[in-house]
C-alpha cells in the first residue's frame, strides 16, 4: 500500500506524529499523510485506533475525509486528504481576521459541527489550528485526536481533554459535558480569529483553567465589531452548557445567516501565502520525507539463544539442528566470562551481541532517546525555530546526524500552538507525566503550551507522591555500586561486590532520572515562563547543551548536579534560598536533635549534627508524605529514602554505625514556618527513636568538621545525591499540586 | 420522493420495518435502480433511529421503542441487517448499528432478567446473529459497524458464549449455549471464534485492530468462562495464538497480542491456564525469541511474559534446563535490556529481581533434578516472589 504514495515535504508535526505530502500515485491526488511511530509511545493502540475509526465514520465536506491507514514496520500511516491552504491559524498569521471572514468560517465550522453532533460525536478540541481549508476555500475540521464517540447520543463525557484557553468550563470541572462543550469551543475561536488569540492567552494555560469556570466569560468588546457577532459569542460562550444553543440553532443566528460564500476565504489563504513567502522566503528549508533505513539484520549467531533445537520461524530459516550442536554451544556458552557486568568489555560485547545498535531505533542504547516514551516532556530539538505555518516552508530544525524516527517525532507542533491532552488511560504504570508542559523550544512567539494532564479517572496514575512502596527492598538485598565518587579511584577498589544487577549504570541511570524528572521539566518551566525572546533562546541553548551532556555523559551530568548541589547545600544563603524544603526539615531535626543534642562542636558555621537511629524499609511507608509534610529525618531521612531504590540500601551500607549524619546550616528565621507544619505520627515515632539512640561519638562529629563547605568526604556523596533526589521530587510535586490548589 | 418526506414521522413501526426489509432484499439484487433503493433505506434506517434514540433535542418516546423493537424481533429485521451491513450506504450503516445496538440494550419496564430482553430473545431464538455480526470482519465495510455492536453486547457473557462455543452446523443453525453447550468437548476450531485469529492476523490494519480489540474483549471481559473455555482447548487456543499472533509479521499484532498476553497470564482467573503454559519450553523458547526483537515495545511486552516464566515456582523440567543453559546469557543480556527505561520504576524492579532470579538457578543442567522435581527452597522462595510480583503488577 505504502508504495502506491510517492511522499513529499513535511507539511508539520501534530499531536502525535509528523505528517507529510504525498502523491497518491494511481490517482495523481495528493495526500496527506501522517507518520506515527508506534514504538515511541507504550500508549495501548487501541488509542490511536479510536482515532481512526471515529475519523473513518465521517463522511461530510466539513470534516476532513479519510482515505487509508496501514502499518509500515513500526509507523502507523494515517492518509487524509490534503488542503493545500493551511489551518486557520495560518490565515491568522499576517494579522487578525476581518469579520466578514470570520461569520463565513463560522457557518463552515458549524455545519461540520452540526454533522459531528449528529452522529455523535464530540470534537472536544475545537480551535483555529484544528480548521484547515482547502485551496478553494473550504473549510473542514481536522484533528480528531481526542475526539470522542459516544454510543448514546444522551450520554456524558468526563475526560479532561482539550486545549486550556479553548475549553469550557464544564470539562474543566470534569462535571460531565456533552456537545455543548465544541460550541464554547467554537466561541473562543471566534474570538480567536477576531484578535488573533484567544482571550486569557497572556496567562499561564495551567492557571487559565482555574480562572475558566471562576470568572464571568469573555465578551467580545469594541466598535469594530457588529452587534450581531457579538451577539453570536456571548450565545457561544454562557458558563451554563444547558443554556448554549446547539450547532443546529447557531446555524439560524443572523451572525451565520449573512455569512459569505466560502470561496471568499481564498483571498485570506492568498495573503497568508503571500505573508509566509515575503516574511520568511529566507528561512525555507523545506524538509523531505525520507525512508529511514534499517538493517533488520538478525541477531547474532554466536550470542542467540541456546535451545537444542530450532529457531522460531521469525527467523525465517528454520534449521535442523543436531543434538552435537547442542554440546558445542554449551562449550561455547562455558567460555564466556561470567556475568560480572561491571567489566566494561563485557558490557560492549553483550550489547554488540545483541545486536541493539541494528534495531531500528538505532539509538535505542544511546541514551538520547531516553524519551522515546516519554517525549510529551523532553526537549529533544531546543533548537529555536521560527514560528511557523504547517506550511511547507518555514520548518527549520535541520536534520539532527542521529536522524532516527524518533528524533523527528519532535518537531512537533509546528504551528506553535497546543496539541490538545490526551486522555489518559489509567492503566498505564510508566510513562505518563502528570503535568508536564510539553512544547519544543524557542519555536513560537505564542504564549500557549502544551501540557497534558492524566485523567481523573480512578487514580492518576503517576502521581510522584503516590509512587508505589518500594518493592525494590527485598530483591535488591546487595548494596548496589552506587558511588558517586567511582571517577576518583580505580573501580576495583571497590570492594562493593556488585551483585549482576546493572552494576555500573546506576549513576547514569539516576543521572537520566535527575534529567527527566528535574532538570528537564525545570527547564521547560523556566522556559515557559520567560517571555523575552532572548532569554528564550539563551535557556534553550542552555537546555539543548544540557540534554547533549544527558545524551552522551549521564554519569557526568549527575556528578555535575551532584557538587552543584553540595555548593548550595554549604552555603547557608543559597540553601535557604534555594533549598527551604530542605531547610526547614533540617531546622526541624536541629531543633528535635536538641534533647538528644549533639553540637557539632560548634565549631564551624554553628552546624548540627544530628544523628539517627537506623531506619529502615518500613519508613518507606511515611514516603508519601514526604515532599508535603516534612518529617524529622530531614537529610537523613531523605538520604534513606531516595524513592529510586538503589541509593537506599548503599546509603545504609555507607555510614559507619549504622547512623547516618547530616549537616545543615541553621537558619532561624525559618523557625517560624515550623508551627505550620504537622507532624506525622511516623515522625513523633522516630522522635522517640532518636532520644533514645546513643549520641554520636565525638570522632564522628570533629569528622564531620574536617569535611565542611566545599569539602566533599567520601561515602558522604549520596548526601548530594540525594538532595538533588529530592530537590527534583519536590519541584514535580509542586507543578503536581498547581492545578489542584 | 416527495411523499414519503411528508409521511416519515407518521410512519407506523410495521411500515418502517416491512419497508426496510423489502428494501434491503431489493438491495442484493442489481435491478439498476439501487442508488435510488439506497437512499431510500438510508431515510427508512435513519427515520428508525431517531425513533430508537431520540435526538439531541428530543428525547425518545418509550412507547414508540417499545413497539418498533418488538416489531423489528417479531418481523426477524435483524438478521438481514447485519447480513447485509456491507451493502449498506456509509451513514446507514452507522445507523444500523446504533438501531442494533439499541434493540439489543432493550429492556422492558421492570424486567428483571439478567440481560436484557430483547438480547435475549435473540440469544435464545437468533443466536446466529451475533455469529454473523462476528462475520462482518470478513469486509472492512462491514468491521468497524459490526464490532461496534459486538463490543457492546459482549458485556453479556451469554454473548461470549454463543461465540465460544459456536459450531458449524450443516443445517446452518446456531448453538443453544443454553441447552447445547457441553464444556468439556473440545471445540472443532471451525467456530466463529477461531476466525477472529486469522481476522487479526490477515486483514488490513483498521480490520484487524478492531478484530484484535473484539478478541480482547472476548477473552477478558467474562474470564471465567473463557478460562474454562481456554482450558478445555489449551493445545488449539494456544497454537493458534503463538503462530499467527505472537509471530505474526505485524507489528501492530505481535506488540498487541504479547500484551495481551501478559494480561491473561497474570490474571488469578487464569491461574491454571497460566501454568500449563509456563510448563512449556517451547512457549519459553518463543517469548525469549521476542525478548530479542529488534523493536523495543516488543521486547518491553515479551518481558512481561518472560518473568512469569522465571517467577514459576514449580518450573518444569524442560523451562529449567532452558534457563539454565542460557543463564549467563541472560546474565549479560537483561542488565542492558530496555537500559533507557529509566523511569519505569515496576520494570527496574522487576528486571532486578529477575537478575537475581536467574541467578540463583544452577549453573549447569546436570545439577537440575530429573522431570517434575523440584527443590523444595527453591519453591519457597519464588513463590513468595511471584506473589509480590503478581500484586506489583
Amino acid at each position: 500500500m505504502a508504495d502506491d504514495y510517492q511522499m513529499l515535504e513535511e507539511l508539520g508535526s501534530g499531536s502525535f506524529g509528523v505528517v507529510y505530502r504525498a502523491l497518491h500515485i494511481p490517482t495523481a491526488e495528493y495526500v496527506a499523510i501522517k507518520h506515527i511511530d508506534l514504538e515511541g509511545s507504550d500508549d495501548d493502540i487501541r488509542e490511536i485506533q479510536q482515532e481512526i475509526s471515529l475519523l473513518a465514520t465521517c463522511n461530510s465536506p466539513y470534516v476532513t475525509s479519510y482515505r487509508a491507514s496501514f502499518v509500515r514496520g513500526t509507523k502507523l500511516w494515517i492518509v487524509m486528504e490534503y488542503l493545500g491552504g493551511g489551518s486557520c491559524l495560518d490565515l491568522l498569521k499576517p494579522g487578525p481576521m476581518e469579520e466578514k471572514y470570520i461569520a463565513v468560517v463560522m457557518k463552515e465550522l458549524l455545519q461540520g459541527l452540526d454533522y459531528l453532533h449528529s452522529t455523535g460525536k464530540i470534537h472536544r478540541d475545537i480551535k483555529a489550528a484544528n480548521i484547515l481549508l482547502s485551496d478553494a476555500g473550504l473549510v473542514k475540521i481536522a484533528d480528531f485526536g481526542v475526539a470522542a464517540q459516544l454510543t448514546n447520543i444522551k450520554s456524558q463525557r468526563l475526560t479532561f481533554v482539550g486545549t486550556p484557553f479553548w475549553m469550557a468550563p464544564e470539562v474543566i470541572q470534569e462535571a460531565g459535558y456533552d456537545f455543548h462543550a465544541d460550541i464554547w469551543s467554537l466561541g473562543i475561536t471566534a474570538m480567536e480569529m477576531a484578535q488573533g488569540e484567544p482571550p486569557r492567552s497572556d496567562i499561564h494555560p495551567m492557571k487559565v483553567l482555574f480562572i475558566i469556570p471562576k470568572e464571568h466569560p469573555p465578551r467580545l468588546e469594541g466598535n469594530r465589531w457588529t452587534k450581531e457577532f457579538k451577539d453570536f459569542i456571548a450565545l457561544c460562550l454562557n458558563k451554563d452548557p444547558e443554556k448554549r444553543p446547539s450547532a443546529k440553532m447557531l446555524l439560524k443566528h443572523a451572525f451565520i445567516k449573512r455569512a459569505g460564500r466560502p470561496d471568499m476565504l481564498r483571498e485570506l489563504v492568498l495573503r497568508a501565502r503571500d505573508f509566509e513567502q515575503n516574511g520568511r522566503a529566507m528561512d525555507r528549508d523545506v524538509r523531505y520525507y525520507e525512508e529511514t533505513l534499517k538493517s533488520m539484520s538478525s541477531a547474532d549467531e554466536e550470542d542467540d539463544w541456546v535451545f537444542d533445537t530450532v529457531r522460531p520461524s521469525k527467523n525465517a530459516t528454520r534449521k535442523a539442528v543436531n543434538t552435537a550442536k547442542h554440546t558445542v554451544k554449551r562449550r561455547k556458552l562455558q567460555r564466556i566470562p561470567s556475568g560480572n557486568a561491571t567489566n566494561v568489555e563485557n558490557a560492549t560485547a553483550a550489547l554488540e551481541a545483541m545486536n541493539l545498535d541494528a534495531a531500528p531505533l538505532g539509538d535505542i542504547t544511546n541514551a538520547s532517546t531516553t524519551g522515546t516514551t516519554r517525549d510529551m516532556s523532553t526537549i529533544r530539538t531546543p533548537k529555536p525555530r521560527i514560528a511557523s505555518s504547517r506550511k511547507v516552508s518555514a520548518i527549520t530544525a535541520r536534520k539532527i546526524s542521529i536522524a532516527s524516527p524518533t528524533s523527528r517525532r519532535v518537531s512537533r507542533n509546528i504551528s506553535s500552538h497546543a496539541p490538545p491532552t490526551r486522555p489518559v488511560s489509567a492503566a498505564h504504570p510508566a510513562s505518563k507525566q502528570p503535568l508536564g508542559p510539553d512544547m519544543s523550544f524557542g519555536n513560537s512567539t505564542s504564549t500557549v503550551r502544551q501540557f497534558k494532564r492524566v485523567s481523573s479517572g480512578p487514580k492518576p496514575t503517576i502521581s510522584p507522591l503516590q509512587q508505589p512502596p518500594q518493592t525494590t527492598s527485598s530483591p535488591i538485598e546487595d548494596p548496589s555500586p552506587f558511588d558517586s565518587d567511582a571517577e576518583n579511584r580505580p573501580p576495583p577498589v571497590h570492594p562493593v561486590v556488585a551483585p549482576p544487577s546493572l552494576p555500573s549504570t546506576k549513576e547514569a541511570i539516576l543521572g537520566r532520572r535527575a534529567f527527566t524528572k528535574a532538570l528537564d521539566p525545570s527547564f521547560q518551566e523556566t522556559h515557559a515562563s520567560t517571555s523575552d525572546q532572548t532569554k528564550r533562546e539563551a535557556l534553550s541553548h542552555v537546555a539543548e547543551a544540557w540534554s547533549n551532556l544527558n545524551a552522551v555523559d549521564p554519569e557526568g551530568e549527575l556528578l555535575l548536579l551532584k557538587s552543584m548541589m553540595d555548593r548550595i547545600q554549604a552555603d547557608p544563603k543559597l540553601a535557604s534560598a534555594l533549598l527551604p524544603a530542605r531547610v526547614v526539615n533540617a531546622q526541624l531535626a536541629s531543633l528535635r536533635g536538641n534533647r538528644s543534642p549533639v553540637k557539632g562542636g560548634g565549631k564551624k558555621s554553628g552546624s548540627v549534627v544530628v544523628m539517627v537511629a537506623e531506619e529502615t524499609a518500613e519508613e518507606t511507608d511515611a514516603e508519601a508524605m514526604q515532599t508535603s509534610t516534612p518529617t524529622k529525618g530531614s537529610n537523613v531521612r531523605t538520604s534513606s529514602t531516595p524513592q529510586q531504590s538503589p541509593s537506599k540500601p548503599q546509603a545504609q551500607q555507607q555510614s559507619p554505625g549504622g547512623a547516618r549524619l547530616v549537616l545543615n546550616p541553621q537558619n532561624p528565621h525559618l523557625q517560624r514556618m515550623r508551627s505550620g507544619q504537622q507532624l506525622s505520627a511516623t515522625t513523633a515515632e522516630k522522635d522517640a527513636k532518636a532520644l533514645s539512640s546513643p549520641p554520636p561519638p565525638p570522632v564522628m562529629a570533629s569528622l564531620l568538621d574536617e569535611k565542611m563547605p566545599g569539602r566533599i568526604e567520601p561515602g558522604l556523596e549520596h548526601v548530594g545525591l540525594l538532595g538533588d533526589v529530592l530537590f527534583g521530587r519536590w519541584a514535580e510535586g509542586l507543578r503536581m499540586r498547581w492545578p489542584v490548589a | 420522493m416527495a411523499f414519503l418526506w411528508g409521511r416519515n414521522r407518521q410512519r407506523s413501526a410495521l411500515d418502517l420495518v416491512r419497508s426496510s426489509k423489502e428494501l434491503l432484499l431489493r438491495l442484493t439484487k442489481d435491478d439498476g435502480q439501487l442508488q435510488k433503493t439506497e437512499e431510500e433505506l438510508a431515510r427508512t434506517l435513519s427515520v428508525m433511529k431517531t425513533t430508537l434514540q431520540g435526538s439531541p433535542d428530543t428525547d425518545a418516546q418509550p412507547e414508540q421503542v417499545h413497539q418498533l423493537v418488538s416489531t423489528i424481533l417479531s418481523e426477524s429485521l435483524l438478521p438481514l441487517l447485519v447480513s447485509n451491513m456491507h451493502r449498506l450506504p456509509f451513514e446507514a450503516r452507522k445507523d444500523t448499528q446504533t438501531i442494533v445496538s439499541n434493540v439489543f440494550r432493550f429492556r422492558n419496564a421492570g424486567s428483571t432478567s439478567n440481560e436484557p430482553d430483547a438480547l435475549k430473545e435473540v440469544l435464545r431464538l437468533q443466536p446466529g446473529i451475533i455469529v454473523n455480526l462476528c462475520m462482518g470482519y470478513e469486509k472492512r465495510e462491514s468491521a468497524g459497524a459490526c464490532g461496534g455492536i459486538l463490543k457492546e453486547a459482549l458485556k453479556w457473557d451469554a454473548v461470549a458464549a454463543v461465540i465460544l462455543y459456536d459450531e458449524p452446523f450443516p443445517d446452518g443453525k446456531t448453538i443453544d449455549i443454553y441447552n447445547d453447550v457441553d464444556v468439556s468437548k473440545k471445540s472443532s476450531g471451525n467456530g466463529v471464534f477461531w476466525k477472529f485469529f486469522d481476522w487479526i492476523d490477515k486483514s488490513s490494519f483498521e480490520v484487524s485492530a478492531d478484530a484484535f480489540d473484539c478478541f480482547r474483549v472476548i477473552l477478558t471481559k467474562h474470564k471465567q468462562l473463557v478460562s474454562q473455555y481456554i482450558n478445555t482447548n489449551f493445545d488449539l487456543f494456544f497454537d493458534k495464538y503463538n503462530n499467527m499472533l505472537v509471530k505474526s509479521e505485524s507489528y501492530v499484532t505481535k506488540r498487541q497480542s504479547l500484551k495481551l498476553l501478559g494480561e491473561v497470564l497474570l490474571d488469578r482467573q487464569f491461574y491454571e491456564v497460566m501454568t500449563r503454559y509456563v510448563d512449556s519450553g517451547d512457549n519459553l523458547k518463543l517469548v525469549m525469541w521476542q525478548l530479542r526483537d529488534e523493536r523495543r515495545m516488543v521486547q518491553y511486552e515479551a518481558f512481561h511474559v518472560f518473568k512469569i516464566f522465571a517467577a514459576n515456582p514449580n518450573k518444569s523440567y524442560e523451562v529449567q534446563r532452558f534457563l539454565v543453559m542460557n543463564k549467563q546469557r541472560l546474565l549479560k543480556f537483561l542488565p542492558r535490556f530496555l537500559e533507557d527505561r529509566t523511569d519505569d520504576d515496576q520494570f527496574n524492579d522487576e528486571k532486578a529481581w529477575l537478575v537475581k532470579a536467574i541467578g540463583n538457578l544452577p549453573d549447569s543442567t546436570s545439577a537440575l533434578q530429573p522431570p517434575g522435581a523440584i527443590t523444595p527452597q527453591t519453591a519457597g522462595r519464588s513463590v513468595q516472589q511471584q506473589t509480590g510480583l503478581a500484586q506489583v503488577h
